[in-house]
């Protein structure tokens, strides 16, 4: 494939995207609350948040190695809109959560979602950047010793350095939930975390644990672009089997895409 | 317009043409043959690169934020009575007259950092051993069952014994077919995530914006 097509098919994969965000930012705010698939452990949230809020311990999140200006510079975005939520929903306690992070550029991250969620003050010394990779996962494992965190929530990006520090919370008997958008991560995080969150549901989760309506529309974009890149690849192979492939043309692919969203409209507005 | 409004104006100007910059610039064939494309191409990918330089420049002197961070949370935590809060500020005390008297002589981290990071790794093998053996106690399920059964299988695959051949074979074609697969249907789910939090911060809806 040449520059050319790369860039035609950039441009048009970001303007699916954008008219599929507004479509359903619109659509949401048009009809409200509506059901959002379930996420591992967002069920488990609202009780870390209680036992945080009756024993005093704070709750340790963890920004990993996502940082902005670099290739996870979403995942980063993410993890700070799902760390806002919980961090808002810990203002009863009378300890801020602890944020962590190994990239520098996500400090002011961090430290903004506290000051905008935290309404107590005094969190300047609660958003503490780390050296990178095994020196993060070390220094986070020795500080959440002092800090003895009521659980952990690990959102962002990580590696097999994951381990080490969920070994370290699973000794303490501190509960966890790890995230990662690293494949070697995701899998340290289904393999040690108590509950653990695969791939885009990193980019979900903020619009699990709050009533933002722009969150659950964003949600709701992913699910469609979902679909679509499923029930497309299985016409893919379905046509590749049956020799037909050759019939298929991106006019064909954009034609019966826009129809499958129009059908999706209809069908979610009937319901 | 208030402080949130011109937050959401510069985050979407800078964004709109950052994206346009890097989208089409640097690439002539996409405006024709014509005589001024190569010069149209040219100056769209001008604003794409002094966004990126200014972005280096943002994150080298976020580094020096981090370090002022660091020093102050373990101050802190010093005047808390933290031991390790000391050992830290004087490691760093030492490295950075070291570094000067030296003349950015870095054999202390290779003599101090390079072992220790090397430790923590060695580390890393029994805290993943017992991470496998422990998934059977944290999900008690199929999903569990195979992943324990698709790690032994990939063990048991590396060792070079030749009476281990059918299960070598039967490992690479799981690395190869549905392990493969599986990545790369991850990989795509977090590239359509991250084109929607993308979008989502070009229409000045993230919160850093909003504030």
């Amino acid at each position: 494939m040449d520059d050319t097509t790369v860039q035609v098919y950039s441009v048009l994969f970001i303007a699916i995207t954008v008219v599929l965000v507004v479509t359903a930012r619109y659509f949401q705010a048009r009809r409200g609350r509506r059901m959002q698939r379930q996420l591992a452990g967002m069920d488990q949230i609202p009780q870390w948040l209680m036992q945080s809020i009756e024993t005093g311990k704070p709750l340790h999140l963890a920004f990993g190695g996502a940082g902005v200006g670099g290739d996870n510079t979403p995942a980063a975005l993410a993890a700070a809109e799902f760390f806002h939520h919980v961090i808002q929903n810990a203002d009863a306690s009378d300890m801020p959560p602890l944020v962590t992070m190994s990239a520098p550029a996500t400090l002011p991250l961090g430290q903004g979602a506290l000051r905008r969620a935290w309404r107590k003050g005094n969190t300047l010394s609660r958003a503490q950047w780390t050296p990178p990779d095994l020196a993060y996962a070390g220094a986070v494992s020795a500080s959440v010793a002092d800090d003895e965190p009521a659980a952990h929530i690990m959102a962002g990006s990580f590696g097999a350095e994951l381990a080490l520090m969920l070994d370290s919370a699973d000794r303490r008997g501190q509960p966890s939930l790890a995230v990662s958008d690293r494949l070697d991560g995701g899998a340290v995080a289904y393999a040690l975390a108590d509950h653990a969150l695969i791939g885009e549901e990193l980019f979900a989760a903020p619009s699990a644990i709050s009533t933002d309506e722009g969150g659950r529309a964003d949600a709701a974009a992913l699910d469609v672009w979902r679909g679509l890149i499923i029930l497309g690849a299985a016409v893919l192979l379905l046509l590749e089997f049956s020799k037909q492939l050759p019939l298929l043309s991106w006019q064909l692919a954009l034609g019966a895409a826009a129809v499958l969203i129009a059908l999706g409209l209809i069908f979610s507005r009937r319901r | 317009m208030g402080r949130g409004g011109l937050s959401v104006f510069v985050a979407f100007i800078v964004g709109a043409i950052a994206i346009v910059s890097l989208l089409l610039g640097d690439n002539p064939a996409l405006f024709g043959a014509g005589a001024g494309s190569e010069e149209l191409a040219r100056r769209l990918t001008l604003p794409g690169d002094v966004l990126l330089r200014l972005v280096v420049i943002v994150i080298a002197l976020s580094v020096v934020i981090g370090i002022v961070n660091l020093l102050y949370v373990h101050i802190g935590r010093l005047a808390r009575g933290k031991f390790y809060s000391a050992v830290l500020l004087a490691s760093f005390a030492v490295t950075i007259a070291w570094t000067v008297l030296n003349k950015g002589d870095a054999s202390l981290l290779e003599a101090v950092q390079v072992p220790i990071e090397s430790a923590l790794a060695a580390l890393l093998f029994p805290s993943l051993a017992l991470g496998g053996a422990r998934v059977m106690q944290k999900r008690a399920d199929v999903w569990g069952l195979l992943f324990v059964a698709v790690v032994l299988i990939v063990l048991l695959g590396s060792l070079p014994l030749a009476e281990l051949a059918p299960v070598q074979a039967f490992s690479d074609w799981l690395m190869a077919v549905p392990v493969n697969a599986g990545a790369r249907a991850i990989l795509l789910g977090i590239a359509l995530g991250a084109a929607v939090a993308g979008v989502r911060a070009l229409l000045g809806q993230d919160r850093a914006y909003r504030g």
